[in-house]
């Protein structure tokens, strides 16, 4: 079988025919190199990303709580690659813009009295213990000015705790957090449509409808290449590891092989890492017990 | 030091005093980083300062007019051009003309107000940019400025420029060494650059020098015994 090369010394051989260079330390300078420009990429990509959102919405009139589905589908795509610390870093970027830290959201951020640290906050009636009464929450000022209302505030935090809270180039390829955000809305209804028992009559123009919704591969270019390093794809050395694994054939030496068969020293189970164990007749008594 | 201007009101005029000790500081900063700079420039008095930035009626400080351009000298060209080689026979220097900018904004900075600066920067073909801020800027914010392609973007908070630390007693001096300097180092000690102790860009002694990744930094220290002695660092 003829031996591959190593990836590392594939990728420049410049290095590797230069002497003394023993090749597996290339491979792991490289395996480094590679992992600190993937972190430089997806730190270039979820800047960008804050930009982006930090427009959001596209209309200046649109309501939180009933978005446009382009803005709904921007936002998630967005998010895809977002730890919580890069979400918070967004909130900050549209607060510094003046905006609602939830990104569907039109409006200013709340300004409170600067001179007040604390503010007292009641829940909806019938929010306090035991279901009476309303229940009271002592929010610091930074707090409240990150969003409009106690709805955005909640809208956001919604999708924050969805976010993965590994980095893109850690993630495992089946990880699904971060790729199926859900709205608060969304969720909402979600878990209304559970509860309720299904509306068997749904009409044929619905389900058509819904099939709008459905949009298999929309993705352009960049939703692959986005795919592609959430996957890590673009840094082979990502996926191979530190240690190279060469598999080889074990060289079976000439001759017949044969079954095993039983020997008289193995008749009592023979030894487990060169211990023989003593008491296998009763081990044998309690395994029969317990059947 | 003229403190007796009659027309500050007490917040206001400390504020112009601290703001005018940060300017003087950002011009000793030019000139020991090896720009054209003028005498003038650096010793600025307080009542020059005044005039130039100080709105006559509210007292407050103008930082939108602060705003600084200068070119690197002939012997900062050369301690940034690195040796030649058989891939780049003839190479030029890696500095130019520099940009600093006062930000008006007395809190919230974010990538909004970076944007513009390195809008401007971009534009007018500076080489680098020194963008300075009164209170911290935003994560994002510090991301973009050092994002532009081929250019150096740093950032300053005024408090940091208050006092010029390496004016300070137990501040040794640093110099940093041009590129064939640093290989007859090399070469005199048998070394590898990697083998010299380091210094991290972000310590404040590398971020006041601007100083870069893989340069190399003499440190000149002065001992009771040996009289003056240099060590070197390595710039990571
Ligand atoms: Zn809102």
């Amino acid at each position: 079988m003829p031996s591959p090369d190593r990836p590392a010394a594939a990728s420049s051989p410049a290095l590797a025919q230069r002497p003394g260079t023993d090749p597996r330390h290339l491979a792991i300078a490289l395996h480094h190199a590679q992992q600190i420009q993937a972190q430089k990429d997806t730190q270039t990509l979820i800047l960008d990303r804050i930009l982006e959102l930090i427009e959001l919405p596209s209309s200046p009139t649109a309501d939180p709580a009933t978005p446009a589905a382009a803005d709904v589908a921007a936002l998630k795509s967005a998010l895809r690659p977002f730890q919580p610390a890069d979400y918070d870093n967004l909130i900050l970027e549209r607060n510094i813009e003046g905006r609602c830290g939830y990104a569907l959201c039109p409006r200013e951020h709340r300004k409170e009295d600067p001179r007040v640290r604390f503010r007292i906050v009641w829940g909806a009636k019938g929010s306090g213990a035991g279901g009476r009464g309303r229940e009271m929450d002592i929010v610091p000022r930074e707090k409240l000015e990150m969003w409009c209302s106690s709805e955005c505030a909640e809208r956001a935090m919604y999708i924050r705790v969805q976010l993965a809270e590994e980095p893109v180039w850690e993630r495992r390829a089946d990880d699904r957090r971060g790729r199926q955000i859900l709205l608060l809305e969304e969720g909402r209804a979600a878990s209304n449509d559970h509860h309720r028992q299904r509306q068997p009559s749904a009409s044929v123009k619905d389900v058509l409808g819904q099939l709008d919704n459905l949009n298999l591969a929309t993705g352009s270019a960049s939703d692959s290449a986005d795919l592609a390093l959430e996957r890590g794809d673009v840094h082979p050395a990502l996926h191979g590891g530190r240690v190279e694994v060469q598999i080889r054939e074990k060289q079976v030496a000439a001759g017949s092989t044969r079954a095993p068969e039983l020997r008289p020293e193995d008749r009592m189970g023979g030894a487990i890492e060169g211990y023989v164990p003593r008491d296998t007749q009763d081990q044998d008594q309690d395994m029969l017990d317990l059947l | 030091m003229d403190s007796d201007y009659a027309g500050g009101s007490g917040e206001a005029d400390r504020e112009i005093i601290r703001l005018w000790r940060t300017w003087r500081t950002v011009f000793e900063m030019l000139q020991d980083r090896g720009y054209e700079v003028t005498e003038d420039e650096v010793q600025i008095s307080l009542s020059e300062f005044r005039a130039k930035f100080q709105e006559p009626t509210s007292g407050l400080p103008r930082r939108d007019q602060m705003k600084i351009s200068a070119r690197p000298t002939e012997a900062m060209q050369a301690k940034y051009t690195a040796l030649p080689s058989k891939s780049n026979p003839n190479p030029q220097p890696d500095c130019g003309t520099i940009y600093v900018e006062f930000c008006a904004d007395s809190s919230g900075v974010g990538t909004k107000q970076v944007r513009t600066f390195n809008h401007t920067v971009d534009e007018n073909n500076f080489h680098s940019g020194i963008f300075i801020t009164q209170t911290p800027i935003s994560p994002s914010a510090v991301r973009l400025l050092s994002g532009i392609p081929g250019r150096i973007c740093e950032h300053f908070q005024e408090q940091d420029l208050l006092v010029n630390i390496t004016r300070h007693e137990l501040v040794p001096k640093h110099v940093l060494l041009s590129p064939e300097e640093k290989a007859r180092l090399l070469e005199r000690y048998r070394l590898k650059e990697s083998q010299l102790p380091r210094i991290q860009v972000s310590d404040p002694v590398a971020r006041y020098l601007g100083l870069r990744r893989g340069q190399v930094v003499k440190i000149i220290r002065k001992s009771e015994t040996a009289g003056r002695y240099a060590s070197y660092r390595w710039v990571i």
